[in-house]
This record gives C-alpha cells, sequence and structure tokens, in this order.
C-alpha cells in the first residue's frame, strides 16, 4: 500500500480517502495488467529458454530426446581442447577492443573541434551502424581476398612482397576478422564519445588552455578523466559486440575457418548444435558464453542504473 | 599535426598585434589538418559502399580485371534471388515485430513508470535484465519449442524471437520517457474520469510519440540487418533480403558483382531510415546507451 503511494501529490484530505483507496486499487490493477504483456514475452521466450538451455546442458540432447548425464558435462566440456581453441579466438579479439576504442577516442576529440562540415563528417562515419554484419563482411571479403583491394593497394604503394592471402591462414583470418569488426564500432563508439564530449563544461578546458597546457595534455589530463563513464560504457558494449554480435561476419567471411581459426564460442554454438546436432554440447556453451556476458552485463547495469533518469 | 597543435597551444601569445595574428594563422593551420584528417577517415568510411556500387555494375570478367562496367550484376541478381519478395518479406518482418515491441513496450513502460505496484520494482528489474541474455544462449532450446508449436514454418516464429529480442532494451527506453511526464497530468486525466487505460491510450501514448520513434528506428535497424534468427526460423520461401543474400553468398557459386548488388540494394532501406532519423538513432543509443 505504501509503495503505491509514492509519487502522489500530498495533502489529500481525510475526508476523501475511499475514494483515493478505490482510485489505488484500480491504478494497481491497471499496472499489473499493463506491463503484464511485456512480462509475458520476456519470460515464455527468454526467461524459459534459458532455464531449458541449463537444464540440457546437462544432458545429451539430440532435440528430440535428451539423456540426463548431470553437471559433469561441464567438466567433459572445459577440459576439451577444441573448446580453448574456440576461448583463444575470444580472447585474441579482446586484443581489438583498445583499437576500437583508442581510434574513436581521436576521432571524436578531433570532431570536437567542430571544424567545417564537422556534422557532415559525423554521419558519415556512423553510417557503418546502419549496415548489416552480412553486407559488411561481403565487402571485408573482397577487401582482403588474394586478388582484393588491399593486395592492390600494398602493390600500388611498392609493397607487393608482402601480398597475402589473409583469409586463407589461420592467424591472418582472425585479425582480418578484427580489423574490419574495428572498423564498423568506429561510428558507434565515435558518437558515444562525441556525446560525452558534448556533456563537459567548455570552462574546464578553457581554464586548462588558460594555464598553458597543450591541445594534447588537455585531451589526455581533462577530457579522458571527465569521460570515464562513457568509456566505461563503450567498453561494455564494445565487449559483448565482440563476443555475441559477430556471427553473420564470421558466417560470410570465413565460415569459423580456416580449420577453427575464426570460430568464437557464438559461432561455436551454432556449429555444435545445427551442424553437428549436439544440441546439449550447444546448449552448455550457450550458458557458458551467458555468464560471460552476466560479469560484463553487471557492469552495463550498473551504468545504466546511474543514468536513470536522465537524459531526455 | 601534433607540431602544429603544440606550437598552436604555446602560451606567450600576447606579444603584441604580430603574435595574435600569428597564434590565429597557427589555428587555422591546425584546423586545416583536422579537416584533412577527417576527409581521409571519411574515405576509409565510404569505400565499402563505392566499392559495392562500382562492382555490382561488372560481370566476373570484368570483375577479376578490375576494368569495364555493364550491367550483368544487376540483371543477374534478379535471376538468381527473388529481390522483390525478399524485400517485402524483410518488410512484414520487420513491421510485425516492431508492432508488437511497442504494444508492450508502450504499456509496460508506463505501467512501470506511473502504475507502480508492489513488487514492480523488481518485475521492472527483470525485464530490463534479461538484456543481458545473448540470442545464441537461447537459441537451440528456442529452435526446438517453436519447432514443437509448429511457428518455424512461417513468419510467426521469427517476428516472436524478433519481438521477445527487443522488448527489454525498449521497455527499458519507454519507461525512462514516461518518468519524464508530470503525475499531476496523469492524476488530473485520471480524476476526470479517463480511468487509467483511457488515460494511457489518449494522453501518454501521444506524448511519447519521439521515443516511440527512437525505438521504431532502433528496431527496425537490428532487424532489418539481422542473419541468425531469420536463417534458423524463416523457411527458404520467407527469407529476408539479408538472409537471402547471406544464404547465396555460401552457396560460394554466384559471381561477386551479383553478390555487390545484393548487398548494396538489401543495405538501402535501412540507410535510408538511418539518414532520414539519425537524431532519434542516436538518441536511442546515447540515452540506453546500447545496441
Amino acid at each position: 500500500m505504501t509503495a503505491t503511494e509514492v509519487g502522489r501529490p500530498q495533502a489529500a484530505a481525510p475526508a476523501r480517502r475511499p475514494v483515493r483507496s478505490k482510485l489505488a486499487r484500480r491504478r494497481r490493477r491497471a499496472g499489473i495488467l499493463l506491463s503484464l504483456p511485456a512480462v509475458a514475452v520476456v519470460v515464455a521466450l527468454l526467461g524459459v529458454p534459458i532455464g531449458q538451455a541449463v537444464y540440457y546442458s546437462m544432458t545429451n540432447w539430440n532435440g528430440i530426446t535428451a539423456t540426463w548425464i548431470g553437471p559433469s558435462t561441464y567438466s567433459t566440456a572445459l577440459t576439451d581442447p577444441i573448446f580453448w581453441r574456440v576461448i583463444q579466438n575470444n580472447g585474441l579479439l579482446l586484443l581489438a577492443i583498445p583499437f576500437a576504442i583508442g581510434i574513436p577516442l581521436v576521432i571524436a576529440a578531433l570532431l570536437n573541434e567542430h571544424v567545417r562540415g564537422w556534422r557532415f563528417f559525423r554521419s558519415v562515419y556512423f553510417l557503418p551502424t546502419a549496415v548489416s554484419w552480412v553486407v559488411i563482411g561481403m565487402v571485408a571479403l573482397q577487401f582482403f581476398a588474394l586478388n582484393g583491394s588491399l593486395n592492390h593497394f600494398l602493390g600500388d604503394v611498392g609493397l607487393g612482397s608482402v601480398k597475402t592471402n589473409a583469409l586463407a591462414g589461420q592467424g591472418t583470418a582472425l585479425l582480418a576478422l578484427a580489423i574490419t569488426f574495428i572498423w564498423s564500432m568506429l561510428g558507434t563508439n565515435t558518437i558515444i564519445f562525441l556525446t560525452g564530449m558534448a556533456t563537459l563544461d567548455p570552462t574546464v578546458t578553457e581554464a586548462a588552455r588558460v594555464d598553458g597546457l597543450t591541445r594534447w595534455q588537455i585531451f589526455f589530463r581533462v577530457t579522458l578523466p571527465l569521460l570515464r563513464r562513457f568509456i566505461q560504457f563503450s567498453f561494455v558494449i564494445t565487449v559483448i559486440s565482440a563476443f555475441s554480435a559477430l556471427f553473420s561476419l564470421i558466417f560470410v567471411m570465413t565460415g569459423g575457418g580456416p580449420g577453427l581459426g575464426t570460430t568464437t564460442l557464438e559461432f561455436f554454438i551454432y556449429q555444435s548444435g545445427f551442424a553437428q546436432s549436439q544440441f546439449g554440447t550447444g546448449a552448455l556453451y550457450g550458458i557458458i558464453l551467458f555468464v560471460i556476458m552476466i560479469v560484463v552485463g553487471l557492469v552495463q547495469l550498473r551504468l545504466i542504473r546511474s543514468e536513470d533518469g536522465e537524459g531526455w | 599535426m601534433a607540431a602544429a597543435a603544440r606550437t598552436e597551444a604555446a602560451p606567450g601569445g600576447g606579444t603584441g598585434i604580430g603574435g595574435t595574428g600569428g597564434r590565429r594563422l597557427r589555428k587555422r593551420l591546425a584546423n586545416g589538418w583536422i579537416f584533412l584528417i577527417m576527409v581521409i577517415i571519411a574515405v576509409v568510411m565510404l569505400f565499402p559502399f563505392w566499392y559495392m556500387l562500382d562492382n555490382s555494375f561488372r560481370n566476373q570478367a570484368q570483375f577479376d580485371q578490375q576494368g569495364g562496367h555493364s550491367l550483368a550484376g544487376w540483371t543477374q541478381l534478379f535471376n538468381e534471388l527473388p529481390v522483390g519478395s525478399e524485400l517485402l518479406n524483410s518488410t512484414i518482418v520487420c513491421a510485425a515485430a516492431i508492432l508488437i515491441i511497442l504494444a508492450v513496450s508502450t504499456t509496460a513502460g508506463f505501467a512501470f513508470a506511473k502504475l507502480r505496484y508492489r513488487g514492480s520494482g523488481m518485475v521492472f528489474l527483470l525485464v530490463v535484465a534479461a538484456l543481458m541474455v545473448p540470442l545464441q544462449s537461447i537459441i537451440i532450446p528456442e529452435y526446438v519449442n517453436l519447432a514443437k508449436f509448429g511457428l518455424i514454418n512461417s513468419y510467426f516464429g521469427a517476428v516472436l524471437v524478433y519481438a521477445a529480442l527487443g522488448t527489454p532494451f525498449a521497455t527499458f527506453l519507454m519507461a525512462t520517457y514516461y518518468r519524464g511526464i508530470s503525475d499531476e497530468l496523469i492524476e488530473a486525466a485520471v480524476m476526470d474520469g479517463l480511468g487509467y487505460e483511457r488515460t494511457f491510450l489518449s494522453i501518454a501514448l501521444p506524448l511519447s510519440l519521439p521515443a516511440i520513434a527512437t525505438v521504431t528506428v532502433l528496431q527496425f535497424i537490428q532487424i532489418w540487418d539481422d542473419l541468425l534468427v531469420g536463417l534458423l526460423f524463416l523457411p527458404p520461401g520467407q527469407r529476408t533480403i539479408t538472409v537471402g543474400l547471406a544464404a547465396l553468398s555460401a552457396g560460394r557459386t554466384t559471381s561477386i558483382p551479383v553478390l555487390m548488388a545484393g548487398s548494396f540494394i538489401s543495405a538501402v532501406p535501412a540507410i535510408v531510415v538511418y539518414l532520414i532519423f539519425q537524431r532519434h538513432l542516436i538518441k536511442g543509443l546515447t540515452l540506453g546507451m546500447g545496441k
């Protein structure tokens, strides 16, 4: 009852109590009724499957019949060298994160100088956000191909000797994937930092300028610390993207290969389940991915809650 | 760049008229450098789009030599991919999923913001926490469940999955927006005898059009560009353009110009929506801070 009173206008005369409590009841009923559809959708289509995934991860499951094995499936999976080969790819992808954040920070700082045409450049840089990973992967495939644009360019600048078939080697294929990932995160992260810089008080940097700090000193000592919250946020979404948004890119560019060269955990889940019909194993890897995401997501939740009620 | 910036910001500019003039010149020089760097970045960002367009107007031989142009890529594309019907499928799936997302997220957002009941805070947290569930973690049980109900032979399965994936963030966004509307306004409408449901429909909903636009644009781009859900939950005849394109490329027999033409045409609708509603997209990204 007290909870429903929160945020109501005060000073209700005692005589109006009956009306109020009737209204409060109707309000409570309306609240439950209106929130029900969203709760139903989330529980039925996200909550229940995650519970099923936990259960089936401990079974041998082909989609029709499941035989219970127990938690030992996890120790079996965690000692599988293939699993660690896949996790290694995820780990290597993390090496792209500093670039996926650092480059946009510099771009945002340049845009924030508001030189002629900066709004146009902002729109151009953000454009890849609207384009699917499938399309990006399709062009990247041609870019890194043996007769592709990259090798043409290398030849043109006299580096023809380093011409490589990037997608044919395990290490270089993952590097190509990482470069494509960095390219497509540039716009998103630039916009986040630019928004952050717009919130800064210009008198602070002006004061630093008067104190004789150079542009770069201001950037590193004044702007960066003030942007901490935005950098944390961009770190979280960049990690989430690297671990759970690259399926289409891998599907189009490399198909996970050569060998296991570009198979990350999310792609491995798809392969276990739908290419090898090991639904139980796929569910298990799904749970492991979920646990990783929870760790990252708890950071995000904290950020969202500190953001609550601001903004519009 | 670094050198120009350093001299520009160097102290001691107050040595008379000549000094300030030099300072302004250096400032202009620095801006020139910045402009040049921004142009170079713009070329890097736009290159793929130019590449797609340029190479779509070729046949495979012209592509291999990187010389000459023809309509081959485009004419073949329409033979190999049912472009029209797949664009229509994309539109249908997007529209249906977005309608469900809007229906459940506006009502729930309003309830969580203005009609709080005991435990509603926890329920809200539960819905938003579902943001953390990666699609890959639930995809296998989801697939088996929907197959059991016979929902993967039509649009329905994919629409439901897209709706579920979009709901947590949309609900969060709507709740945040409704919290900004004054309680007095809602109370006054209720006191006037509108009732809570009618107050929502005729007062709150029209006020939240900007947030609705943001949700629509974000979800449109997300669903239009998705591959995994469409690949698994849509039968071949109902494939969206993005899925159709990926399937075409997976064959590895299609000529590159055809794939470039397909890539270009599949990207155009999302780009157009982006160019028109850019402001809303940026707002959604930075407000809820999630892609």
